[in-house]
């Protein structure tokens, strides 16, 4: 009697500027697995099914709960983590592919370098330091807490950014993670002291007047943070400053 | 005047293109609809309409300043916002994500219905010169043979729809992008009612076309001649 198996199909990429390529492989199953499991039984003894000795498929994670996003990569054609697609829930042979929308560095293990540098630019922080004691800050309405902690769950995976038709390669937009920092920040008591400087960020090229509002980051978005709200949010508030400006500067 | 900077600029034409889809495409787009509507009860009602318009003050400068440079701004705006970004529908097909792509080919489609249906009505009107009470029969006869073909009325119905959608979801866009609705409830909410509006539209030209195909009556100008 034949062993149940577990099928894989992954597209492979040596470096960053090779050409990407397909493989199969077909690994014993094992109950409970998930896909990082299985990417560790390949790893055992890199093998296609008429191929001996391959280079083992590289990836990246770390948490293995679905809190990092490190593991995050296109399977079965819809960008998800990698740790909590459960073999047994997902459709056989399971396609593996890196994100489309960042540099591919090996395999499965891409460069979100361009997600972190758009957290730099809109101010992403909530600045406490100054030349001298700034005190205690202002007490936060609990209703504002609850609402900041959906959104502080972003774990800058890249999901929204995937699924996003306006974030491409070659363009500079920020995307739905970076417009819901901001408000994030903006809805802090003391981040809310440096508002306007995020909100100049993200009112230029790139910026949150750029959304297409396909809304697919939303529908993407593995910790169900209410992007699309936070970008209305943001639009409102840059569209509030706009007037400002215009009027009364 | 402060220096505005390359960001600012961009920013600030990226909202000036989704307010002008409202004012003054939008409002005209309904006005035409709605004004066209007249065909429906009668050719005279109709042709009193086109008077009128064509006897407006500073008719060429109002088309300029109110109609043919906003669509060309929103024409070359849009053509940037289709080229800015990478449909992907076949991968993500939600709903919001599919009317996201369909803003874009209904945008696409109504600018080449545009050249078609200005190439048809203003340009010979221009050309041959027929103002004022002369516009009325003129433009009429032009409708009414276009009409007694399959595919003048093809063209004007995927037009029209095309027009409609792309107004209606617009209108939503246009008040999530200005911050105007923002919460889940709201946007579903105007999303409901703005499909209404773009319904009711669309019955209005359809029924302005349907009239058209049934009943060609030729007109004589209202005065002189």
């Amino acid at each position: 009697m034949s062993q149940k198996t577990i099928k894989l199909k992954i597209k492979r990429q040596d470096n960053p500027r090779s050409k990407p390529y397909w493989q199969e492989f077909e690994i014993p199953y094992q109950p409970l697995s998930n896909v990082i499991s299985c990417l560790q039984d390949i790893q055992k003894s890199p093998a296609t099914a008429n191929e001996l000795g391959v280079n083992p498929v590289i990836w990246d994670c770390s948490c293995l709960e679905e809190v990092c996003g490190s593991c995050t990569m296109i399977i079965n054609g819809r960008v998800r983590q990698a740790c909590t697609a459960l073999v047994d829930q997902i459709e056989s042979p399971i396609v593996l592919e890196p994100m489309s929308k960042f540099p591919v560095v090996r395999d499965l293990m891409v460069d979100r370098n361009r997600m972190f540098r758009a957290l730099k630019k809109v101010k992403a922080w909530v600045d406490i330091d100054g030349s001298q004691d700034l005190g205690e800050g202002p007490i936060m309405a609990d209703s504002v807490r609850a609402t900041r902690y959906t959104l502080s769950e972003c774990m800058t995976c890249g999901c929204c950014l995937e699924a996003c038709p306006q974030y491409t390669k070659d363009n500079s937009f920020l995307g739905a993670a970076a417009f819901s920092q901001v408000r994030l920040f903006n809805l802090h008591p003391t981040g809310a002291m440096h508002a306007d400087e995020r909100l100049e960020e993200v009112m230029g090229k790139g910026g949150i007047a750029d959304c297409g509002n396909a809304q697919a980051c939303v529908e993407a978005c593995p910790k169900n943070i209410p992007l699309t709200d936070s970008i209305a949010d943001i639009s409102r508030q840059t569209s509030l400053k706009l007037l400002k400006d215009l009027l009364l500067k | 005047m402060a220096k505005i900077t390359q960001d600012q600029a961009h920013f600030l034409l990226l909202k000036i293109n989704s307010l002008m889809g409202l004012i003054p495409i939008g409002v005209f787009l309904a006005f035409h609809l709605g004004i066209n509507a007249l065909r429906t009860v009668g050719p005279l009602q109709y042709q009193l309409s086109i008077d009128l318009i064509n006897n407006l003050p500073f008719l060429f400068g109002i088309e300029i300043a109110f109609i043919y440079a906003p669509l060309l701004f929103h024409s070359m705006m849009g053509f940037y916002i289709y080229f800015s970004g990478k449909r992907n529908v076949g991968h993500y097909g939600y709903p919001r994500n599919w009317r996201y792509t369909l803003q874009r080919i209904t945008g696409l489609i109504v600018f080449a219905f545009l050249i078609y249906h200005l190439g048809t009505t203003v340009a010979p009107k221009i050309f041959y010169g027929k103002h004022q009470f002369l516009a009325a029969p003129f433009l009429m006869d032009i409708m009414n043979a276009e009409f007694q073909t399959w595919s003048g009325r093809i063209i004007y119905l995927i037009g029209i729809s095309s027009a409609t959608f792309h107004f209606a979801n617009g209108l939503w866009g246009f008040c999530v992008s200005w911050g105007i609705i923002i919460g889940q409830n709201a946007q579903r909410n105007a999303s409901i009612v703005f499909a209404m509006v773009g319904l009711v539209l669309t019955f209005l030209g359809f029924a302005t076309v349907l009239e058209f195909s049934l009943n060609p009556i030729p007109v004589t100008p209202t005065v002189g001649e």
